[in-house]
C-alpha cells in the first residue's frame, strides 16, 4: 500500500522548488569535483546549467516513451511507469554530466522489466536497441547494479494504474454515471504525460489516477464531482477535501504544461555534454576501458587463486574406517 | 524356511513338516533322526567335516543360517572365560581393546582362521587370569541368584493378590445371600406394601455397591519386582511451568492515508464484483478468486488520497 511505503517516505516530496534544489546540488558537486580547472565565470560555457540539464532529461524522457512503445514484445503499462519512476529518482541524486541519461535509460527499462515480472533476457532486450548490442548489454549489466545502489533498493514503485481500475470499479459499482468504460481513453492519454512531468516524484498514485479520471471525464462533458464529495470524501474533512483538489487541480496543469522541447536546443546540449560528461562513465573513453581491463585482471587474479586452493584439498589422506584394515 | 533340507538323507520341510534340524558346535546341520541314527553310541563325527561330536551337545536350529548358530555356540564358551567387566579395566581404551580382541577371536573361530593359535591365546588368557575368571563366575552367579530371589518374591506376592481377591469375592457372595434372606424375611413377616419392601431394598443394594470400592494396595514397585526407587540416577519429570494462553489479536492496520476500502462482505454484497472478471473453472480450482484483487485495486485507489505534501 501506498501510505506505508519506501515510495511515500523517501520518494515523495513536498513540491517542485525541492526537486529543483536536489537537481541543482548535484550540477553544483559534479562541476566542484571535476572543474577546479575553469575559472568560474566560464564554468557554465564548458559544463551543464541546471536549466540544460532539465531540458536534456526531458527529451530522454520522451526518448524513453518511445523506447517503451516499441519495445518487442509489446510491454505492460506498470513496465513503463516503474521505468520512468527510476530515471526520474536516479536523477535527482546524479547529474547527466556524471552518467549519461541514454545508458541509465537503457538501464532503468530493463530493471524495470525485472522488477515488474515482465520476462525479458538481456538478449531479447538489446534486440531492440539500435547499434552495437553487445556493448549495449555490457553498458546495461554493468550499470544495474549502480542503478539499484542510487535508488537506495527501494524497488517497489506504486503506479496509478491499479488505482485507475480500483476507481472504476467503484464508480461502475456506486456511480449512475453511463459507460464508465469510454472514459479509458482519456485517461491512459493522460498517465502518459503525467509520466513526463514530476507528478509522480510529488503525488499519491491515487491523487493521479484520480486525476486522469477527472480529466477524462471532463472531456467527456461528464462531471464526477460529486462522486468525489459525497462519496470519496463524505466522512473526511473539509481540509483533505481541499488538499485532493489542491493536488488533482495542480496535477492537471502540469500535465497541460508538458510540452517537448526544442531539438536544436537538445543537439547544442548535447555536443555540450559529449565534451564535458565524466569520462570514467563514458564506455567510448580510453580512462573506462582501462579501468575495465583492470577490474577483469583483478578477477582473473582471484579465480586462479581460488583454483590454486581447491587443489590443495587433494592432497589429504583419506582416512580409513577400522574395519577396512 | 520351506526350503530347509537335511544334507545327509535329503528331507526337505516340505516332505516332511516335522522336521527338525539340529546343530553341533561345528555348526553343520542335521536332521533329528539322522541324528539318532548316526549318534547312537552317543558320540560320533559329524558327516561334513568329522569333526568328533557329542549327541548331548545337538540342539534345535534356530537360525536359518547355521554359522549363525555355530557363532553362538562359540561366542557362548568364549565368553564363559572372557567374563571381565568394565569395571576391571583402568581406561576405556583398555576395555575396548579387551572386546576388540574378544571379537577376533570368536570371529577366527566361526571361520576357521589359525584355530590352533587362537586356542592357544585362550587357553594362555585362562591362566593368566584364573583368578579374575574365577572371581567374575561367582559374581555373576550371585547376581543371577539375586534375580532368582526378586522373581520368587514377585510370585509371593501375586499368590497373595490372588488369594486376597478369591476372600473378596467370597465375601461379596455370602453378603448377597444374606441380603436376600433378609428380603425374604421381612416379605413374609411385615405388613407393608410388599412393592415398597423390594424397592427400599433395592436402593439399599445400589447403594452398597456404591461403597464398595476396591481399595487397591499401594503400588511400590514395578511388576518386574523392581522397586520405583531403586535406581538412584532417576530423576523426578521436571514439571513445565505454563505460561498464560495464546489469545489472537487482529493485526492493527496500517494508516492508509485515505478513505476506508469496502470490506471483504461488501465486496461480495454489493456488486462490486460485477464489475471485474470473474474467474474461470481453471483459476477457481487453483484457489484464486477474483474478491482479493477487486478489494486490492479498491485499496489502491483510495490509500493515499488524504496524502499532502
Amino acid at each position: 500500500m501506498f501510505s506505508t511505503s519506501s515510495q511515500r517516505k523517501f520518494w515523495t516530496f513536498s513540491d517542485e522548488t525541492e526537486l529543483a534544489s536536489h537537481r541543482e546540488k548535484h550540477n553544483l558537486e559534479f562541476i566542484a569535483k571535476h572543474g577546479h580547472h575553469i575559472e568560474e565565470y566560464q564554468r557554465y560555457n564548458f559544463f551543464l546549467s541546471p536549466e540544460e540539464e532539465r531540458l536534456l532529461l526531458k527529451q530522454y524522457e520522451l526518448h524513453l516513451k518511445e523506447f517503451c512503445k516499441r519495445f518487442m514484445p509489446p510491454m505492460p503499462k506498470g513496465v513503463v511507469g516503474t521505468a520512468f519512476h527510476y530515471f526520474k529518482r536516479f536523477y535527482l541524486y546524479n547529474s547527466t554530466m556524471d552518467y549519461h541519461p541514454k545508458e541509465i535509460l537503457a538501464t532503468c527499462v530493463y530493471l524495470a522489466c525485472k522488477v515488474e515480472e515482465f520476462n525479458v533476457s538481456i538478449n531479447q532486450f538489446v534486440a531492440n536497441i539500435k547499434g552495437d548490442r553487445e556493448k549495449a548489454s555490457d553498458i546495461i549489466l554493468n550499470n544495474e547494479l549502480l542503478l539499484m545502489q542510487q535508488l537506495n533498493y527501494h524497488l517497489t514503485i506504486h503506479n496509478p494504474f491499479r488505482p485507475v481500475e480500483g476507481f472504476l470499479i467503484d464508480i461502475k459499482t456506486r456511480c449512475s454515471l453511463a459507460n464508465p468504460e469510454r472514459l479509458r481513453g482519456g485517461i491512459d492519454e493522460f498517465l502518459e504525460k503525467v509520466f513526463l512531468t514530476d507528478g509522480c516524484l510529488l503525488y499519491a498514485p491515487s491523487q493521479i489516477a484520480l486525476a486522469a479520471v477527472l480529466h477524462a471525464a471532463s472531456k467527456e462533458q461528464e462531471n464526477l464531482d460529486s462522486y468525489v464529495t459525497d462519496m470519496l470524501f463524505h466522512d473526511a474533512g473539509s481540509d483533505k477535501l481541499a488538499t485532493l483538489i489542491e493536488a488533482v487541480r495542480k496535477i492537471r496543469s502540469m500535465v497541460k504544461m508538458v510540452e517537448s522541447p526544442a531539438r536544436e536546443r537538445v543537439r547544442v546540449i548535447e555536443k555540450k555534454l559529449d565534451r564535458c560528461r565524466n569520462q570514467e562513465n563514458n564506455p567510448d573513453s580510453e580512462i573506462y576501458k582501462r579501468r575495465m581491463r583492470e577490474a577483469l585482471d583483478e578477477d582473473d587474479m582471484l579465480q586462479t587463486g581460488s583454483g590454486r586452493m581447491s587443489l590443495d584439498t587433494s592432497g589429504i589422506t583419506q582416512v580409513l574406517s577400522p574395519s577396512a584394515s | 524356511m520351506d526350503d530347509q533340507a537335511c544334507p545327509r538323507c535329503k528331507t526337505t520341510k516340505y516332505r516332511n513338516p516335522s522336521l527338525k534340524l539340529m546343530v553341533n558346535i561345528c555348526g553343520h546341520a542335521l536332521c533329528e533322526s539322522c541324528v539318532d541314527l548316526l549318534f547312537l553310541k552317543g558320540s560320533g563325527s559329524c558327516p561334513e567335516c568329522n569333526v568328533p561330536l557329542r549327541r548331548s551337545n545337538f540342539r534345535v536350529q534356530l537360525f536359518e543360517d547355521s554359522m549363525v548358530e555355530k557363532e553362538i555356540d562359540i561366542r557362548k564358551r568364549v565368553l564363559k572365560d572372557f567374563n571381565k567387566k568394565e569395571e576391571d579395566f583402568a581406561t576405556l581404551r583398555e576395555y575396548n581393546d579387551y572386546l576388540e580382541e574378544i571379537e577376533t577371536i570368536i570371529f577366527n573361530l566361526v571361520n576357521n582362521i589359525d584355530i590352533v593359535g587362537t586356542n592357544k591365546r585362550i587357553e594362555q588368557y585362562k591362566k593368566d587370569n584364573k583368578e579374575v575368571i574365577m572371581k567374575n563366575k561367582a559374581k555373576i552367579g550371585r547376581e543371577e541368584f539375586e534375580l532368582e530371589e526378586i522373581l520368587e518374591i514377585e510370585k509371593q506376592m501375586e499368590e497373595l493378590r490372588r488369594a486376597e481377591i478369591l476372600k473378596m469375592e467370597e465375601e461379596a457372595k455370602k453378603q448377597k445371600i444374606r441380603e436376600k434372606e433378609a428380603l425374604i424375611d421381612e416379605l413374609m413377616f411385615a405388613e407393608g406394601d410388599a412393592k415398597d419392601i423390594l424397592n427400599t431394598f433395592a436402593q439399599t443394594v445400589a447403594n452398597k455397591q456404591e461403597d464398595i470400592v476396591p481399595v487397591l494396595p499401594k503400588v511400590t514397585q514395578f511388576s518386574t519386582g523392581v522397586k520405583f526407587t531403586r535406581g538412584s540416577g532417576q530423576q523426578p519429570v521436571p514439571v513445565i511451568e505454563e505460561g498464560p494462553l495464546y489469545r489472537y489479536e487482529p493485526p492493527e492496520s496500517p494508516d492508509r492515508c485515505g478513505p476506508d476500502p469496502p470490506s471483504i462482505e461488501e465486496i461480495c454484497n454489493n456488486g462490486y464484483l460485477q464489475h471485474v472478471r470473474a474467474e474461470n473453472e481453471t483459476e477457481k480450482a487453483a484457489g484464486y478468486s477474483s474478491t482479493l484483487p477487486c478489494l486490492r485495486a479498491l485499496q489502491d485507489a483510495l490509500s493515499g488520497l488524504y496524502h499532502a505534501s
